[in-house]
C-alpha cells in the first residue's frame, strides 16, 4: 500500500524533518507511527498525502510512484486517501451531512447517491440523526467522528488519521481507535499518527517510531506494565 | 489481523463504490455547474450590505460610459437632422438660359457623389425671399429681380464628408455657368472635430473606468478567497481539483458584472429621463423635435455581456493569483 524507500525530507533551513526513511504498509495492515513532537511524524503523513514532496528518496502508493506525481493528478491521488485531523478540519457553516458527503460531491455523484452514502457513513460512526446538525453544535468526540466518516465515504483504501484522539478523553479515544480497527477489518490500510503511547500499547498493533525524522523502531510495542 | 484481503468486506450499510460512467461524469459536471452557478449567487447575499455596496459601485462606474454612449448617439443624431448643412448651394451666372440650366442639371445628376440636385429659378427664389423677409412690398419696387437661379446640391452620404465635400466643390466650380459655390465647411469641420474628440474622450474614460471595474471585483473575489481559505484547504484535502473550487469564485464575479451592468443600465435610462425635459425645451428653441433615444436591445445585451465578462476576467485574475497558490497545511 505505501512503500518509503529512502525518503527525507529537508524543510528551508537545512532541518531535516525527515532522514533517510524506509518502511511498507501492507494493503489491509494497520499501524501506529509514533514519536515525540518534532520527530516527523507529521512530515511522513503530509508526504503521504502530498500535502509535501520529499527532498530525497522514493514514495509508492497502491503501485504507483508518487515522488514526482504531477500537480494536477493530486487531487485524484487525494481522493483514494481518507485523512483524519487532530482539528477535525470540518466546514463549520455546512451541516453535518454536506461535510461527509464532500468527497463524493467533488467526484460528481448526484445528490441523492451523496445522501444515500453519507447517511450509511454517519450509521457506521454512530452519528444517526445528526446529519442536520452543524458541526458547531457537537461535541468534540463527535466532530470527530464525522471527519472520520468523511475520510471513509468513499472507501478509500487507505487511512491517514494525524493524532486523531489528541483532543479527546481516554474513553473517547478508545472508542474512535475501536471504530478504526472495524474499518481496517473490511481491509482498508490505516496508519495513525498519535503520541499517546499507553493507547498504542492497549491496542497492540505494529508500530512505526520516529525520532529526531529516524525510523528508530518497526514492532509491537509492549505495555510498560506488562 | 491485517492482512485479510480475502475477507474484505463491504463498510455495513454502505454500499460499495461504482465507479461513475462517462455519461454519468459528464451529466455531474453539467449538473455541478449550474449548482454553483445558483449557489454562487446565493452566496452573494450572505453579506448583503457589503454585495450592495460592491454591485452600485460597479454600476456607477459602468454607467458613465453608457450614458456617454447615449449622449454620443444622439449627437449624432442631432447632426443628421442637421444635413442642410451638408447641401451645397450652386448660385448660376444671371444670363443663364433654361435649357443649360436643364443640361447643367442633368450633367450634375451623372455625378457620383451628387444624391440629388433641386432647381430654384430665379423668380421662385423671389417668391421665397419674399415669404421670409418682410421686404416683400419693397421688392416690388424693383425693376429687375437680383436673385440667382440656384441648384441645391445634396451629396451622396460619402461626399458628405469634410474631404468629400471639399473635392466635389473643387469639381463643381469647374463647370460652366455657375457663379458662385456655398458650403459650410468649416462648420461641418469643427462639428467632426468636436465629436471625435468627443468620442476620444469617452473610449478613455471608459478605459479608465472598466480598468477600475476590474480592480473592484478582482480585490473582492481576492477578500473572498482570503476570507475561505480553510474552506479551500478542506477541499483541496479531499481531492477537489483546482477548478472544481475555482468555479464558484469565477462566478461571483460574472454575477457581480451582471448586477453592476444591470445597474448601470437601469440608472443610464433615469438619467435619460431626467436630461429629457431638458433636451426637449432646449431644441424647442431651434424649432426641431427631438426625443433621446434610450439603448436599445443590443445595445443593453452588450452592456450587460461586458459587465459579465469584466466581472468573470476580474475574478479570474484573483483566482490564478491567489486560490490556486493555496495549499493546505
Amino acid at each position: 500500500m505505501i512503500l518509503f524507500e529512502e525518503v527525507s525530507k529537508i524543510y528551508a533551513g537545512e532541518h531535516a524533518a525527515l532522514k533517510q526513511v524506509d518502511f511498507h504498509l501492507k494493503q489491509g495492515e494497520m499501524a501506529f507511527l509514533t514519536g515525540h513532537s518534532g520527530s516527523g511524524k507529521s512530515t511522513l503523513l503530509k508526504l503521504i498525502s502530498l500535502m509535501e514532496r520529499p527532498t530525497t528518496g522514493r514514495m509508492v502508493l497502491n503501485g504507483n510512484d508518487i515522488s514526482n506525481i504531477k500537480g494536477d493528478d493530486i487531487p485524484y491521488l487525494r481522493r483514494h486517501i481518507g485523512m483524519i485531523f487532530q482539528d477535525h478540519r470540518l466546514l463549520m457553516h455546512r451541516s453535518v451531512l454536506e461535510n461527509v458527503g464532500l468527497p463524493l460531491l467533488i467526484e460528481g455523484y448526484s445528490r441523492y447517491e451523496i445522501k444515500r452514502r453519507s447517511l450509511a457513513a454517519l450509521e457506521k460512526v454512530g452519528l444517526m440523526g445528526k446529519e442536520d446538525f452543524a458541526p458547531i453544535n457537537l461535541s468534540g468526540g463527535e466532530q470527530q467522528r464525522v471527519g472520520i466518516a468523511r475520510a471513509i465515504i468513499n472507501q478509500p483504501p487507505l487511512l491517514l488519521a494525524d493524532e486523531p484522539t489528541g483532543n479527546l478523553d481516554p474513553k473517547l479515544s478508545l472508542e474512535i481507535l475501536s471504530l478504526f480497527e472495524s474499518l481496517n477489518e473490511y481491509g482498508m490500510s490505516v496508519l495513525i499518527a498519535t503520541h499517546d503511547l499507553g493507547l498504542i500499547a492497549k491496542m497492540r498493533y505494529r508500530t512505526l517510531t520516529l525520532k529526531d525524522g529516524e525510523m528508530i523502531n518497526d514492532g509491537l510495542m509492549r505495555e510498560r506494565n506488562g | 489481523m491485517a492482512n485479510k484481503m480475502e475477507d474484505r468486506k463491504v463498510l455495513s450499510g454502505s454500499p460499495r463504490i461504482k465507479k461513475v460512467s462517462f455519461l454519468g461524469r459528464v451529466s455531474a459536471v453539467i449538473s455541478q455547474h449550474f449548482q454553483q452557478v445558483f449557489t454562487s449567487f446565493s452566496e452573494l447575499w450572505k453579506t448583503p450590505i457589503a454585495t450592495l455596496m460592491t454591485v452600485f459601485v460597479l454600476g456607477l462606474a459602468l454607467s458613465l460610459p453608457s450614458v456617454f454612449n447615449v449622449l454620443y448617439k444622439n449627437a449624432e443624431r442631432v447632426t443628421g437632422q442637421w444635413d442642410g448643412a451638408s447641401e451645397i448651394s450652386l448660385f448660376l451666372n444671371k444670363d443663364i438660359s433654361e435649357p443649360r440650366v436643364q443640361v447643367l442639371i442633368n450633367k450634375l445628376a451623372l455625378y457620383n457623389d451628387i444624391d440629388s440636385v433641386t432647381y430654384i429659378s430665379r423668380h421662385q427664389a423671389l417668391e421665397e425671399f419674399k415669404e421670409m423677409s418682410s421686404f416683400s412690398k419693397a421688392l416690388n419696387y424693383l425693376d429687375e429681380n437680383p436673385l440667382p437661379a440656384v441648384l441645391v446640391v445634396v451629396p451622396t452620404k460619402d461626399a458628405m464628408t469634410s474631404a468629400g465635400s471639399k473635392l466635389l466643390v473643387a469639381k463643381l466650380q469647374r463647370e460652366q455657368g455657375i457663379d458662385l459655390v456655398r458650403v459650410d465647411l468649416d462648420w461641418i469641420e469643427k462639428l467632426q472635430a468636436i465629436l471625435e474628440l468627443l468620442v476620444d474622450i469617452v473610449i478613455a474614460i471608459a478605459a479608465l473606468l472598466l480598468i477600475s471595474v476590474l480592480l473592484i471585483v478582482s480585490n473582492t473575489i481576492r477578500l473572498n478567497i482570503l476570507n475561505h481559505r480553510d474552506e479551500i484547504e478542506v477541499l483541496k484535502l479531499v481531492g477537489a481539483t483546482n477548478s472544481f473550487i475555482q468555479r464558484p469564485y469565477l462566478y461571483a464575479g460574472a454575477w457581480y458584472g451582471l448586477l453592476g451592468g444591470t445597474i448601470a443600465w437601469l440608472l443610464t435610462v433615469a438619467m435619460v429621463i431626467w436630461l429629457q425635459s431638458g433636451v426637449m425645451s432646449l431644441m424647442g428653441l431651434y424649432q426641431l423635435q427631438f426625443e433621446i433615444s434610450l439603448l436599445n436591445f443590443k445595445e443593453v445585451a452588450t452592456l450587460l455581456g461586458i459587465a459579465t465578462a469584466l466581472g468573470f476576467v476580474a475574478s479570474y485574475i484573483s483566482v490564478k493569483q491567489y486560490l490556486v497558490k493555496i495549499e493546505p497545511k
